[in-house]
């Protein structure tokens, strides 16, 4: 029993997709879907302007709306606090799409494939392909699950195994030891959307 | 333990070096039921420690892009040249090599420098071993790295090399507080040991460490930095020139310790050439103050070597008389020619603010805290050391000027003022300078050593020539004349005169070009307007092939044979962090030596380039040769000499793998045990880096110049020989400004600066997106992806007020177009982040080739606006321009 959460320091924070990257390759996402994501923005005006870099991923709610407007309970927090989706369960009504303050969440409908038309599947496509069918599966919400498969295996997501600027720490959120809650209190971790309410377990320390 | 999925009977990890760009950094590669499906970082690498950026994790699909050559192909149609369908037919190995041979034994017999090898910076560790040893067994000496160099390093590895014996250079981010970046993404995506520095830059931003930014646009660095500073492009080197200004002749701050003893400001210059004071022994002089009389520079008592050492006092001012002649010291001299890069004049080359660049100054000069020492752990005990947490740093931006090697040593100048060099907290030479090597067998062994007049002279170094003492000018033998130009790396000579051939007449080179190797590189699309490359000097050549992953638009446009190339997870690379050059993270964790070796055996006709020169050699009947290049390349190359047992074999009695040879080159650097077996379980032979390795400046005998006499005799050694061909007039193919050959540093401006058109008015210039490197990636679909994910990579980046000023919006498509009439495509993306009279635009862009669906069209092609001519050349280092002055209109 955890309460998994992360923490991304927006100083250490360069924008370079690592992350993207890496929750990409590991979670075989197709085409177009990237359970993790990084938004690019300018504040300011010039010469006084600056760029950031926001990494986004699902948040991880303690009180979820994606869990609240699910018909089946398909989409639940498991024992970790880590928000799920058991597909067996999930028909597909995609309500939880609604649900989800931060656009975390992602359908496929079919794979698709990066190359054009008419050639053959690649090894590695036909092995992600495969494997993602496996985990995730088609006609079904997608999305970020902290790498329950690495993390079975005691490894840490593969965003935060990657990220060259090591700007992503990922622990228990209940341990008042850990590096994210001492990072939280210390370095005035915030959080995104907080008038939504849903209580997200992914914080932000500031850029400056 | 390896998380494995149900039905899967294969899921391995296999150490070994990433190979999507030069940095090499270590990786883990996964392999399930024989498919590389997954790429880590490797923790025991000190180049990246278990971290990985974008382009590494998007490995595995450069192993399976149907469009990779699988099959050796030959070109049917005999027209070449941009636009030209090649009609590439697909042949077998035996016919590919029949032909290859047969071209080069019949340059062998017309003349082996005939032969001409091209390579790509990607595949750094390759073209140090293989190719060298290939070059002198064959014996030619015609070898370039296209856009490597003439682009991204002959300032700067030139300069790094005599200032820091070193590749580049970067702020000990550890212990470093003020960091001034001149453009320059080290630590940010891209530059060298891109992975390590990002840490290590996050580290130092953690900590609270400061760094100013000079870009002209929001770069990756700019928008991390304490503060960004918007400036003109290709004006660093002015800008550099007045901090030093600042510095000496506005705050009065600099370190006398440092100047006295580790550089050569206290030289005495006679005032009627400006050379050395000498005496009758030949020996430089200084000025002793305690012993008031002139002394020897390397007089013991005038000596300091470490920082603990008791020295006389010597001047660095005033006015000395030896042998009735009046003279001064090279300090002296620096601090008045400085005078004129005052603020006010630097505002109106560079446009930043004259308070600005006095006040960045000061901070500076203040934050290197000059005097502070701190004590470290040597492997003779705790010494004292100076610490200077400044740094000054700068990479391909600021170095691709026309005034290339001066920016390169004005920025790295204002290190040295404030002894800010290759000690706690300050600038280090990146890629590692000095190595006392791995303890039991003494090697790799890098130290440096000083010439007659005290100055540093490398160790070891990645070329056979070195950065400093430069080479007598000769009598060329190359078909660029390189042997000529002893401060040049590489050069375009062949490309910037349409009579490339008259030229090597007039210079009395006896051959011509007739088979060009080409490993890897593009050089169609990463040197400069791609026509002119192609039709000035690629056309020129018999016949080509080429070692490719796939057919770019070199081969389209050329090549005769393309042979189907083994990736970086195909092979074997027995050295890949070796030469020192990109690939060691500065500050103190391990040495490491890291080897590749392949994940799987190469796909489908794929063959590993190392394996098919050794057969072409064997072919040729010059396989003793080759091993003989080999065994010659390691000794400056590898840090010291083989041992016999471990060399290959001259006398044609044995034959070797390449494998062999891998593990030849392993077992002599690091010992009978080490060989290949070994190394391949971690992937990387890890040692302990001493603390005086590390900060090395205060326990070597050697001085840097900062009053570059022998720049004089180079350039009248040039000129002098140049003339000899009656090559020095006006107008002439050589005709560029060698009066820059001198001893203090200057800033000269671009065409881009001088330029008297109001049409074109916007400056242009080309940045390192984090997902790209050279022109390879482009291809990966899943960087393409990240790259449309990001709102720059693939954009033309305007300001906002420039766009609304001109009638364009965001998304518009438009031309940009050069004075000379070439221009390229691209579609606007706006944005406040970039001063507003400047044109950002990302990357080896703008592909056409057919054979690279994902590259097509995406981006915009920037260098097609390089021109390749002595307007846009260095003289100092044959460098070449690559900011470009543009008018922007909409296109149809």
């Amino acid at each position: 029993m955890a309460r998994y959460g992360m923490v991304i320091d927006l100083k250490r924070c360069y924008g370079c997709y690592s992350c993207v990257m890496a929750c990409k390759v590991k979670n075989h996402t197709p085409p177009g879907v990237f359970w993790a994501r990084i938004l690019k923005g300018e504040a300011g005006k010039y010469p006084n302007v600056v760029r950031q870099a926001l990494p986004i991923l699902c948040m991880h709610c303690e009180d979820p709306g994606c869990v609240k407007v699910c018909p089946t309970g398909a989409t639940y927090l498991d024992e970790d606090g880590v928000c799920v989706i058991d597909t067996d369960i999930c028909v597909g009504c995609k309500y939880c799409f609604m649900g989800c303050p931060y656009g975390a969440r992602y359908a496929v409908e079919e794979w698709g494939s990066y190359f054009p038309e008419g050639l053959p599947v690649t090894p590695l496509e036909e092995f992600q392909a495969r494997a993602f069918e496996e985990k995730s599966g088609f006609g079904v919400p997608t999305k970020c699950d902290f790498c329950a498969d690495r993390r079975s295996f005691g490894k840490e997501p593969s965003c935060v195994a990657a990220c060259p600027a090591e700007a992503r720490i990922f622990g228990d959120l209940d341990d008042p030891d850990s590096e994210i809650s001492f990072l939280i209190k210390t370095r005035r971790g915030f959080v995104l959307k907080p008038e939504v309410g849903t209580n997200p377990k992914v914080y932000y320390l500031p850029p400056r | 333990m390896t998380p494995v999925r149900p039905g899967i009977k294969e899921d391995v990890w296999i150490p070994t070096c990433c190979g999507q760009c030069y940095c090499m950094c270590g990786i883990r590669v996964r392999r399930q039921d024989g498919i590389v499906t997954e790429i880590e970082g490797n923790p025991d690498a000190p180049t990246g420690r278990g971290n990985i950026c974008v382009k590494g994790l998007a490995g595995p699909q450069l192993l399976y892009d149907p469009y990779r050559v699988n099959y050796p192909l030959k070109r049917t149609n005999p027209r070449k040249g941009i636009g030209e369908d090649p009609k590439f037919v697909r042949i077998s190995w035996e016919e590919a090599l029949d032909t290859v041979v047969r071209k080069l034994k019949e340059a062998q017999e017309y003349d082996p420098r005939s032969v001409y090898f091209q390579a790509t910076t990607t595949q750094a560790s390759e073209i140090r071993f293989g190719v060298i040893g290939f070059m002198k067994g064959f014996g030619t000496p015609n070898y370039w790295v296209s856009g490597g160099g003439l682009h991204c390093g002959n300032g700067a590895h030139f300069m790094n090399g005599i200032m820091h014996m070193a590749w580049s250079i970067i702020p000990d981010f550890a212990n470093c507080n003020y960091a001034l970046n001149f453009g320059c993404s080290k630590g940010h995506g891209a530059g060298h040991s891109a992975v390590m520095n990002a840490t290590q830059a996050a580290d130092a931003r953690a900590r609270g460490g400061k760094t100013v930014v000079f870009d002209p646009f929001q770069s990756a660095q700019a928008s991390k930095a304490w503060e960004w500073v918007p400036t003109r492009v290709g004006t660093d080197g002015a800008i550099a020139l007045g901090l030093v200004n600042s510095l000496l002749n506005e705050h009065g701050i600099w370190d006398a310790e440092y100047l006295k003893y580790k550089t050569n400001a206290p030289y005495l210059i006679r005032p009627s050439d400006g050379r050395y004071m000498r005496n009758e022994k030949g020996k430089a002089l200084v000025w002793d103050l305690d012993d008031n009389c002139p002394k020897e520079h390397d007089d013991p008592s005038v000596m300091r070597v470490e920082y603990e050492d008791q020295a006389h006092d010597v001047a660095l001012q005033g006015k000395y008389v030896v042998d009735g002649v009046e003279c001064t010291t090279g300090f002296e001299l620096l601090k008045e020619h400085v005078k004129k890069y005052s603020p006010e004049y630097v505002e109106k080359i560079s446009w930043i603010p004259a308070a600005t660049i006095s006040r960045i100054a000061k901070e500076f000069g203040e934050a290197a805290e000059i005097g502070s020492t701190v004590t470290i752990q040597t492997s003779k005990g705790p010494k004292q050391v100076p610490k200077r947490p400044v740094a000054t740093h700068f990479f391909r931006g600021s170095q691709g000027h026309v005034n290339s090697g001066w920016t390169c040593l004005s920025i790295d100048m204002v290190n040295h003022i404030v002894g800010a060099a290759d000690t706690v907290g300050a600038a280090l030479g990146l890629g590692a300078a000095v190595n006392s090597g791995y303890e039991p067998t003494g090697k790799p062994y890098q130290m440096p050593y000083p010439c007659p007049d005290g100055l540093m002279v490398a160790g070891a170094w990645v070329y056979d020539h070195l950065p400093y003492p430069l080479h007598e000018p000769r009598q060329p033998q190359r078909l660029d004349l390189h042997d000529m130009f002893p401060t040049s790396i590489y050069n375009a000579i062949t490309i910037m005169n349409d009579n490339w051939f008259d030229l090597l007449d007039q210079f009395k080179i006896p051959y011509r070009p007739k088979v060009m190797i080409n490993f890897g590189s593009n050089s169609v699309m990463t040197m400069g307007n791609a026509e002119i490359v192609t039709e000035n000097f690629l056309k020129k050549f018999e016949f080509i092939f080429s070692f490719q992953l796939y057919v770019t638009e070199f081969e389209e446009a050329v090549a005769d044979i393309v042979l189907p190339d083994a990736c970086y997870l195909e092979r074997y690379t027995p050295a890949v962090s070796f030469p020192s050059t990109f690939s060691h993270p500065q500050g103190e964790d391990d040495w490491g030596w890291t080897i590749r070796q392949p994940v799987v055996e190469p796909l489908f006709e794929r063959r590993d380039f190392n394996v098919v020169m050794l057969d072409i050699s064997k072919r040729l009947g010059i396989l003793p040769k080759y091993y003989k290049g080999l065994n010659d390349a390691v000794p400056m190359r590898y840090g010291g000499p083989m041992e016999d047992k471990y060399k290959l074999c001259e006398d044609g009695s044995q034959e070797h793998t390449w494998v062999d040879i891998c593990d030849r080159l392993l077992k002599d650097r690091f010992g009978e045990e080490h060989g290949l077996d070994f190394v391949r379980k971690k992937g990387v032979f890890t040692w302990p880096k001493k603390k005086e390795d590390v900060y090395w400046k205060w326990f070597q005998s050697v001085r840097v110049p900062i009053y570059f006499e022998y720049f004089i005799d180079g350039g009248e050694k040039i000129t002098k020989l140049m003339d000899s061909y009656g090559a020095l007039g006006k107008g002439g193919p050589l005709d560029l400004d060698w009066s820059r050959f001198k001893a203090l540093a200057d800033w000269y401006p671009c065409p881009t600066h001088t330029l008297d058109n109001p049409e074109y008015d916007m400056h242009t210039f080309y940045w390192r997106a984090v997902m790209h490197c050279n022109s390879l990636t482009q291809q990966n679909p899943w960087l393409d992806e990240m790259s449309q994910e990001d709102p720059y990579v693939y954009a033309l980046q305007v300001h906002y007020d420039t766009a609304r000023e001109k009638g364009l919006k965001e998304g518009d498509k438009v031309w940009i177009e050069n004075p000379e009439g070439h221009r390229v495509k691209g579609w606007i993306g706006l944005t406040d982040g970039i001063e507003p009279h400047h044109i950002a635009v990302a990357a080896v862009a703008g592909h056409w080739g057919e054979y690279q669906p994902i590259a097509k069209g995406k981006g915009t092609f920037f260098n097609d606006l390089v021109e390749m001519d002595r307007d846009h050349t260095d003289p100092l280092t044959l460098n070449q321009d690559i900011c470009v002055r543009v008018k922007i209109y909409k296109a149809d």
